[in-house]
């Protein structure tokens, strides 16, 4: 197994390398100038701009830049972003723990309501069921998030005012211990559900399709001539061996949602990573936005790792290479 | 004579001052105050800030918008405006002007300190002009001609020029030119000083934290100079990038003050019915004014014709209705009307490009851009693609398309617009919405002064007048009473070149919590100046 990790990990290097120099090249195509998104929308002045390009290095040549990064990245040196004026991968460690928590939430709800749903639809023998609850899932997958997330701020925080219409935390608290937690807890509800609802509803579709090809198997047939019971056949046999699409799914959104799920972030002024790249972009503060898309290429990296690893640990056949 | 007039124009500006200092606060003391109650100490406020990302807080090196709110709470400068535009002192209790127009001399308050505790001095403001004047973008006008900065002593700061510019003491309001504590900035990189993100100013709050991505805090400054205020214990700024979350943020209770867009102050005044918070007009607003830039460097816009032209087929009304809900007015000449003493009513855009669409055609006809097809000749329209810039320019496009112009809209990313329009210069017209402050100088000069360099947000239309350049200049030295004279040859020359259509004038609005009390006095500002933080206070059972 550490072999496996090992190759693999010797595998993301070049990508991230080629992440690198793609990311760079394309950043270096688009106009912008990150001088005049410091002044704003006045002219900026001659002295000002050469003490920025100055300090900051922004006139040297492009192989240079590129050069001096990818050796800085290989001592762990991820630049400094001149708009927070402070180092990139203290910036991006700071906002990464507020996406994954975000995310963590969302899928720790998103993964049991989709096999929930799809263990449903996929079982039932009503065809009233499966239409009600399959319809409903396709048209709650079919919301855009970010639009779920402004119709669950209409409702449940500017008309029943439970939950707070933004942020990550209260700005002036005075809660200790458990309290702050459920603090914490009522501005986490709101993105965590508008994430979870989306994402598992694309779960439970997944789910559904695999529950009834699990059931024309087989090893379902025998277990029900030797005589179990429906629930004892979903729990044993179905559910496990249904799940394996599922995770290969799960596991892939959850890398790319990793990278900060963008619009989720703006419409609730939820300040991880995905809002602090659509800054970076908007300020041409390059060098973030290249770190940010460097550990979104770890995480998507590290949850093919995990997936490869939770698919040997669920299927014994992966394991035994069998 | 002039001489004369200069140094009595100076003394009743200062009388003037005065007189409306005292009736301001008169105001308060006998209006609203006395229903509110005496102040109290104590509370904190919430205010939103439009960014999650605030490169600077210093504003002598940004214009940007949150940096110049959070720079009310915590800088102060020699003086400011009140809400009809007169000046207030700040730090300089009185200035005077040499009868040749070309000495500043400035009497400082005496006994102030920073919000380290440290005294504050002539040597302080001599410091922010030698060392930050080179790098303020309003100040690029007034640094060449400087030829002179002391502080004779603690309490003078003396400003000499090579030749006179009346705009001078504009530029010395405290949004402009905010103090800067040499103590701090002494001997170091002033542009990239960690102070910029953590600063010590002169302003009735310090600096204390920045979380990242969520909120800047700022709590009482205890060496503050107006005693007994700030009567707030703190104002923290929400940092909520999203317009309509700041505006939920304020319905829900969450914050108690934003500035709600152009496209959003109807639905705020709506939701304010509730009566948790109200909607603020200021009064005297800098002017915002929306233009469309026209390249003179290409066919067919060479043509004052054609200028012309475009100009009589532009409904503004409908602008000033469909894209600004009515809250805003038709710009009337170059010379915003917020410039009262220098705007000149007899040039008016409204009488002289009113909207006609036939005679526009008619126009065209002769300079010999006939309808062939249904179509004149195709430009290309170019704009930021964010409210309310997009929608001025598809009413534009639509417009222009009646009378036979085939119109590309190209809808940008900020950034790659300001390469397309100022460094490339590779547009036919362009949408923008621009700033003026307190005085032509600052932000009106720019459209229309020619500019050869790629400088951004400087007149990109290639117009280049030495005529102009030269009454601009005049304009700008010229004692106070005579410049209304200059600035109407001014906005004559521009009403008949057409470098830059002016469309409208936006009115300014703010949305502030009910539980907040001295509005009277927080809100007396005018002009860039933003809520006078020192002034809010809270009643105790809001606290």
């Amino acid at each position: 197994m550490l072999r496996f990790i090992l190759q693999r990990a010797l595998y993301a290097l070049p990508l991230i390398l080629v992440i690198i120099v793609v990311m760079f090249t394309l950043l270096h195509l688009i106009p912008g100038d990150p001088v005049q998104a410091l002044v704003g929308d006045y002219p900026v002045p001659p002295a000002y701009r050469q003490a920025i390009e100055e300090k900051y290095r922004l006139n040297d040549p492009f192989f240079v830049q590129v050069w001096n990064y990818v050796t800085a990245v290989l001592q762990g040196d991820f630049g400094y972003s001149y708009q927070n004026q402070r180092p990139v991968l203290g910036l991006i460690l700071e906002r990464a723990p507020r996406t994954i928590l975000l995310a963590s939430v969302g899928f720790a709800i998103a993964i049991p309501l989709g096999m929930t749903i799809g263990v449903i639809t996929g079982t039932t023998r009503s065809a009233t069921t499966d239409k009600v609850w399959t319809t409903s899932a396709l048209v709650a997958y079919a919301i855009p998030a970010f639009w779920l997330g402004q119709l669950l701020v209409m409702f449940f925080a500017l008309r029943l005012g439970w939950f707070p219409t933004q942020g990550i935390g209260p700005l002036v608290s005075r809660a200790h211990g458990f309290d702050w937690l459920l603090e914490r807890a009522r501005y986490l509800a709101l993105p965590a559900l508008a994430f979870a609802i989306h994402e598992g509803m694309r779960f439970a579709r997944i789910m559904r399709a695999s529950v009834i090809d699990t059931l024309s198997q087989g090893y379902i047939i025998t277990a029900r001539s030797k005589g179990l019971t429906r629930s004892q056949i979903i729990s044993r046999h179905v559910l496990r061996n249904s799940s394996l699409p599922l995770v290969t799914i799960a596991g892939y959104a959850f890398g790319s949602a990793l990278s900060g799920a963008v619009l989720l972030e703006t419409v609730f002024t939820w300040p991880g990573l995905g809002l602090l790249m659509v800054d970076s972009i908007r300020l041409r503060d390059n060098l973030t936005v290249v770190g940010v898309v460097i550990f979104s290429a770890f995480a998507v990296i590290l949850m093919n790792l995990l997936v490869d690893i939770f698919y040997a640990l669920l299927d014994p056949r992966i394991r035994t290479g069998g | 004579m002039k001489s004369v007039l200069r140094q009595t124009s100076a003394i009743l500006n200062l009388r003037t001052t005065s007189a409306l200092f005292a009736c301001a606060v008169c105001v308060n003391a006998s209006g609203s105050i006395a229903d509110e109650g005496k102040p109290v100490s104590g509370g904190t406020v919430i205010a939103a800030l439009n960014s999650t990302t605030i490169p600077t807080l210093n504003t002598q090196l940004t214009s940007s918008v949150p940096a110049l709110f959070a720079a009310d709470v915590w800088a102060d400068g020699l003086m400011t405006y009140d809400k009809e535009g007169k000046r207030l002192p700040r730090l300089a209790t009185r200035w005077e002007t040499s009868p040749d127009g070309k000495t500043y001399t400035f009497t400082l308050r005496d006994g102030v300190k920073w919000s380290d505790g440290k005294p504050f001095t002539a040597d302080d403001v001599a410091f922010t002009l030698k060392n930050f004047g080179k790098f303020n973008t309003y100040l690029t006008k007034l640094m060449p001609l400087v030829d002179d900065v002391s502080a004779p002593n603690a309490t003078t700061f003396v400003l000499k020029l090579k030749q006179p510019l009346t705009a001078t003491l504009d530029l010395f309001d405290k949004e402009v030119f905010p103090l800067m504590p040499k103590h701090i900035y002494e001997g170091q990189d002033v542009a990239t000083h960690p102070a910029n993100l953590a600063p010590v100013g002169l302003g009735p709050f310090k600096f204390k934290s920045w979380a990242s991505g969520q909120s800047i805090t700022f709590v009482r400054n205890e060496h503050y100079w107006e005693k007994p205020k700030p009567y707030l214990d703190s104002v923290v700024f929400a940092l909520i990038p999203n317009p309509q979350q700041r505006m939920n943020a304020l319905v829900g209770g969450e914050i108690n003050w934003f500035r709600p867009e152009v496209s959003q102050v109807k639905a705020t005044q709506e939701a304010a019915k509730k009566g948790n918070f109200k909607v603020v007009q200021i009064v005297n607003n800098a002017p915002e004014t929306a233009v469309v830039d026209l390249n003179l460097t290409r066919e067919p816009l060479k043509s004052i014709k054609v200028r012309q032209a475009l100009f009589h087929a532009i409904d503004r009304e409908r602008i000033v209705q469909d894209v600004y809900q009515g809250l805003a007015a038709t710009a009337k000449n170059a010379i915003p009307t917020q410039f009262k003493d220098l705007h000149d009513t007899s040039v008016n855009y409204d009488s002289l490009y009113a909207y006609d669409p036939v005679k526009a055609g008619k126009i065209l006809d002769e300079a010999g851009y006939p309808l062939k097809d249904g179509k004149r000749f195709t430009i290309e329209l170019t704009v930021i693609s964010v409210p309310p810039y997009d929608a001025v320019a598809r009413i534009v496009q639509s417009q222009w398309s009646q009378i036979g112009i085939d119109v590309k809209l190209s809808a940008l990313d900020q950034q790659i617009w300001t390469n397309k329009v100022y460094t490339q210069r590779d547009f036919d017209a362009s949408v923008i919405s621009l700033t003026g402050r307190t005085n032509p100088v600052l932000g009106v000069d720019r459209s229309f002064v020619c500019n050869t360099g790629n400088v951004p947000y400087a007149n990109p239309t290639g117009y280049c007048n030495p005529e102009f350049d030269r009454v601009a200049l005049e304009a700008s030295a010229a004692p106070l009473a005579e410049q209304k004279a200059h600035y109407k040859t001014y906005a004559e020359i521009i009403a008949r070149d057409l470098n830059q259509l002016a469309l409208t004038s936006s009115k300014v609005f703010e949305a502030v919590s009910t539980d907040m009390k001295g509005l009277d006095a927080q809100f007396n500002f005018s002009f860039n100046t933003h809520p006078n933080w020192a002034e809010a206070w809270l009643p105790a059972d809001k606290q």
